[in-house]
């Protein structure tokens, strides 16, 4: 199936009788962006699949709503964050012995997980990426593994170039203190 | 020590890699999950009429009526020494398990403009209503 082009899909959506086809394609060609995206914010497959439906049922029930002020992807990507980030706090509140650290648990948790496929250094990056806050943990991954530009991320997190750069240069500095560390 | 042990560098481009993966055949099998949840939870949805302005006040007021009056027949029903008074917060009790089946009622009494509401929601919605039209008697939890 060609890909569609978000003007495309949003016509589509408007659309009486044709939104079921236009959302179709728009989980067709955005999963797969969104839902790693929140994976490695939740660390586990099971997780990132419930935000990611989470994110999707959203999407569905606002999209004749979107305003393409901003572009498709961008606003899609600042549900699914959205949606990620709720479902961390909500975690942390329902966890059964709130004095346990719970990035330490999803790190334990990934360790033995059958979907990390990552060798002893993969691990150890993973595990000093969840010791940052949660907001640098984004940046950090939005920036070093999917190469995003300041600005995208700017328009998704709604924070300023500046404080982003900030924010990544911290990521970075504490991460390399924590993989020297050994 | 081990003093052959290099400081990760992150810019190499082995741990910019993705340790993550997936089940096989996820992404191809998760448009129709999702599909059926959508639907599973729209389903779930029942339209109910919205209470009209002229009941509102009503509506309050039964709400918290009958949230007493289950909970003082729970109390009665639960106390072995007095057995008066149970017949009426029985027969109220009844009544609002036949609410479910008797949407006749509101239909006249409430406005046209229709709300979606989860079955819970709609349930306590038109308790309330039944409720406010029998006009039950107040002294029933003032004992």
């Amino acid at each position: 199936m060609p890909d569609w082009e978000d003007r495309e899909i949003i016509e589509g959506f408007n659309i009486p009788g044709n939104e079921e086809i236009a959302f179709n394609q728009l989980v067709v060609q955005y999963q797969e962006r969104l839902y790693w995206h929140i994976r490695k914010m939740v660390i586990s497959h099971d997780d990132a699949d419930d935000v990611l439906q989470n994110t999707m049922i959203k999407v569905w029930r606002s999209l004749n709503s979107f305003r393409a002020e901003s572009g498709l992807y961008t606003w899609l990507y600042r549900i699914a964050t959205n949606e990620a980030l709720s479902f961390l706090k909500q975690k942390k509140k329902k966890a059964f012995a709130p004095w346990v650290d719970m990035e330490e648990q999803m790190f334990e948790k990934m360790e033995a997980d059958p979907w990390f496929n990552g060798d002893e250094i993969q691990l150890k990056l993973q595990e000093a990426i969840l010791k940052l806050p949660e907001k640098q943990r984004i940046v950090f991954n939005m920036k070093y593994f999917d190469h995003m530009k300041y600005e995208d991320m700017s328009e998704i997190l709604g924070t300023s170039v500046g404080a982003l750069k900030a924010s990544y240069h911290h990521a970075v500095k504490k991460i390399e203190t924590l993989l020297d560390k050994d | 020590m081990n003093m052959d042990h290099k400081k990760p560098d992150l810019q190499q481009e082995t741990l910019r890699r993705n340790p993550f993966k997936v089940p096989e055949g996820y992404f191809e099998s998760f448009s129709d999950q999702l599909h059926e949840r959508i639907k599973q939870e729209e389903s779930s949805k029942v339209p109910v009429r919205r209470i009209g302005t002229t009941t509102r006040w009503m509506a309050l007021a039964a709400a918290m009526l009958a949230a007493a009056l289950i909970t003082t027949s729970i109390i009665r029903l639960s106390s072995p020494r007095d057995t008066e008074g149970l017949l009426p917060d029985l027969a109220v009790l009844e009544q609002m398990q036949l609410l479910e089946d008797d949407r006749f009622l509101y239909e006249i009494l409430t406005e046209e403009e229709s709300v979606e509401l989860d079955e819970n929601e709609a349930f306590v919605s038109q308790a309330i209503e039944y409720l406010a039209i029998n006009d039950v008697e107040m002294d029933l939890i003032f004992e």
